[in-house]
This record gives structure tokens, sequence and C-alpha cells, in this order.
């Protein structure tokens, strides 16, 4: 009696190797589009330009200021911290490229410090952030 | 038979209960730290200083950016919305020829972003960026 029951109930069970199918799909295409990029903490204003394109690798971002201020993964940083910092990311994945979030009104002079700086640490891809227009 | 036969393998299947349980958690987590955020971006170089790289003269196009706003093709005063023609005549001259933006250290960022986008727009494929002294 009881077994014929139990039986029974097994019979009318949902089959879940499809849905498993799905969640093991999904799973994986997060686990491999997730890039964890770092939030710089603030949202300068971007320039405008008319070639920007979508980076594909560029996952480090360092952002400036308009008065000059470094930031990245949410705090100030000093000019003298970005080349170790920057190590650190480098070896952390070494197919990584840098975007620099400039504001419109940073002077020249701090990006071209900051490229420098990158180029020291032995990363050979910078870009700087810009909006379409 | 058939189903004596299935019945004996229920009783000794996994549970894949908890392994589902996980997958769940890892899924959501994938799904909430998974950032499609791209930074549209240009890509600029930044020259060596070594010596051995050092491009003749003569293969440059220089494009100075003077503190006050003011573009210089080739050592000659021009209006922003003029750099894209003087770029591409000089590039028609020299065709193998390289952009460099000198820049000086107070002007601003959103302006050289433009200059850079111009002298893109014009057609020249290496644009690099040097500072002024």
């Amino acid at each position: 009696m009881l077994r014929r029951r139990k039986r029974e109930e097994e019979d009318s069970e949902i089959n879940i190797t499809p849905m498993m199918d799905i969640v093991f799909i999904m799973l994986i295409f997060f686990i491999v589009t997730t890039s964890f990029i770092k939030e710089t903490g603030i949202d300068p204003n971007r320039p405008e330009a008319e070639t920007a394109s979508r980076s594909e690798l560029g996952n480090i971002l360092i952002a400036i200021s308009p008065n000059d201020q470094i930031w990245m993964n949410k705090n100030p940083i000093e000019l003298q911290t970005v080349r170790i910092l920057m190590e650190a990311a480098h070896a952390e994945n070494p197919e990584s490229s840098v975007v620099i979030v400039a504001d419109e009104l940073a002077s020249t002079g701090i990006v071209i410090d900051i490229m420098d700086q990158i180029r020291l640490s032995g990363i050979a891809k910078v870009s700087i952030s810009a909006q379409e227009k | 038979m058939r189903r004596r036969f299935k019945k004996k393998s229920d009783e000794s299947e996994i549970n894949i209960t908890p392994m589902l349980d996980i997958v769940f958690i890892m899924l959501i987590f994938f799904i909430v730290t998974t950032s499609f955020v791209k930074e549209i971006s240009i890509d600029v170089n930044r020259p060596t200083k070594s010596p051995i790289k050092e491009q003749k003269k003569s293969d440059v196009i220089s494009v100075r950016i003077s503190a006050e706003g003011e573009v210089f093709v080739q050592d000659r005063l021009v209006n922003l919305d003029a750099v894209r023609a003087n770029i591409e005549t000089n590039l028609a001259l020299k065709p193998q020829a390289s952009v460099v933006v000198v820049s000086d250290r107070d002007a601003d960022a959103g302006f050289l972003v433009k200059v850079i986008d111009q002298s893109r727009l014009a057609g020249a494929s290496n644009v690099s960026l040097a500072a002024q002294k």
C-alpha cells in the first residue's frame, strides 16, 4: 500500500533536469561576463568625442576630478600611489587596461602624469574616457 | 521488472537539493555583481622617452595646445574647427606621419580630448600625447 503510493508520487514529480541545465548555463554565462569593474567614487563630466569607442577590456578605472584630485576605488589617492595600485591591478589581471576618466576641466598635466605612472607600472593600454556626441 | 529497477535506482540517487541551493546562490551572486558598464573611451599613446623609438621630426605632425586653449598645427595658430582640415592636409603630404599632441600642463583635459578627437577624425591612426616642459 505504502509502496504503491510512493511510486505514484514519483511518477507525477516535475522533471527538473531542463531547469538545471538552464540554471547552469546562466551561471556559466554570468561567471564569464563578470568583470568586477571597480567604481572610482566620483562621476566626472566626461568630454565629448566622435571617435570614441567601447573598450572591451577596460576594467581599471581612475578618475580625475575638476580640481585635479585623483580617485580610485572610491578613495582619493595621491599621484605617488597610482603606480603601486596599478602594479597590484596588473598582477591580478595581466590583460587589463586602464581608462582614465578625466573631467573636462581637469588639467592635462595631471592626465599625462597619471599616464606616465601607468606606463611605469607595465600596463601598455591606456585610454581616456569620453562620451558620445 | 522495469518498474522495480526504476524504484531501486531512485533510492540510491544522490540528493541534489543542496547543490541546487548552492548553484542558485552563486547565480544570484553573479547576477547582482555583474556590471555591464563599459567605459566609452579614446585610445591615446604616450611616446616613450627612449631615444631608439624617437621618430624623425619629418614624420610627425605636431599639434600644440597652449594653456589659453589655442591650437597650433605645425606651429601655425588655427581654430579648433580647422584642426581637422589642417591635419588632413598635412597627412596628405606625409601619409606615414603620426600626430603628436603636445599639451600645456594647464590646458583643460576636455579641450585635449576634443583636439585628439579631431585629429582622429582627420584620419590619423596613431595619436600620441606629450607634455610641454
